[in-house]
């Protein structure tokens, strides 16, 4: 991994870092999410052409973007439940 | 012979309440004197560090709390490897991306921010110690102007 490009390099690490942290209140826990999301990006150290890992990148952008929504969507059933219960 | 035993203790027990009173809820005004003495003793500061002091984190404090922080870290499991000079990848058989880990557990055990480069660059316990203590909350840290 480290005969690869260092630029390429910085921006997976700090997607990673990205993801560790908004995975700080997964549902399932911490530990759940932590797991995954390091057999994950594990699963990827092969890659070496740059093209690749800019489009894995890309789908780490957009798995942020998921657990983003998941976010949401969990917070606005939470409220809703709670203003239907009366 | 009970009855006074009673009336003694009942009224020291009323010279005593408002002496209690004065502790808990102390005065603005100074009553005396004496009293005032008492309640500021000389050494009282001296626990207290400042926060504008230097050198508050020393090379062992460092040390330790990150070695605290990594006996605790769940991929590391042979701690009889673990020491002062530990490589992660060599000793500890952490990959990248548990460096990473490690790197964010630190930043957060010390309340910084380590920029990516030299996030990169921490790959013992050395390092990472020697980043630490180099911080401008250090033992090593450059002098402020």
């Amino acid at each position: 991994m480290a005969s690869t490009n260092p630029a390429l390099r910085y921006q997976v690490l700090r997607i990673y870092k990205e993801l560790l942290f908004m995975g700080r209140d997964y549902p399932l826990g911490y530990e759940y999410y932590r797991t995954r999301l390091h057999k994950a990006f594990f699963s990827q150290r092969g890659i070496d052409d740059p093209e690749k890992i800019k489009a894995g990148i890309k789908r780490a952008e957009f798995v942020k973007k998921e657990i983003e929504a998941l976010y949401f969507l969990k917070r606005y059933r939470t409220l809703r439940k709670r203003y239907n219960q009366s | 012979m009970f009855r006074t035993a009673l009336f003694r203790s009942a009224r020291q027990a009323v010279r005593a309440a408002p002496r209690c009173q004065t502790a808990i809820a102390r005065p603005v005004v100074p009553r005396s004197l004496f009293q005032q003495k008492q309640i500021a003793p000389a050494a009282y500061f001296q626990a207290v560090r400042c926060y504008s002091a230097s050198a508050g984190l020393s090379k062992d404090e460092v040390e330790g709390r990150i070695m605290d922080l990594l006996k605790n870290f769940d991929k590391v499991t042979d701690t009889s490897k673990l020491n002062s000079a530990s490589h992660f990848h060599n000793d500890l058989g952490l990959d990248s991306l548990d460096t990473v880990e490690v790197v964010m557990a630190i930043e957060e055990e010390f309340s910084i921010e380590i920029p990516d480069k030299e996030a990169d660059a921490i790959h013992s316990v050395k390092q990472a110690v020697d980043y630490i203590v180099a911080q401008p909350d250090g033992e090593d840290a450059p002098a402020p102007h």
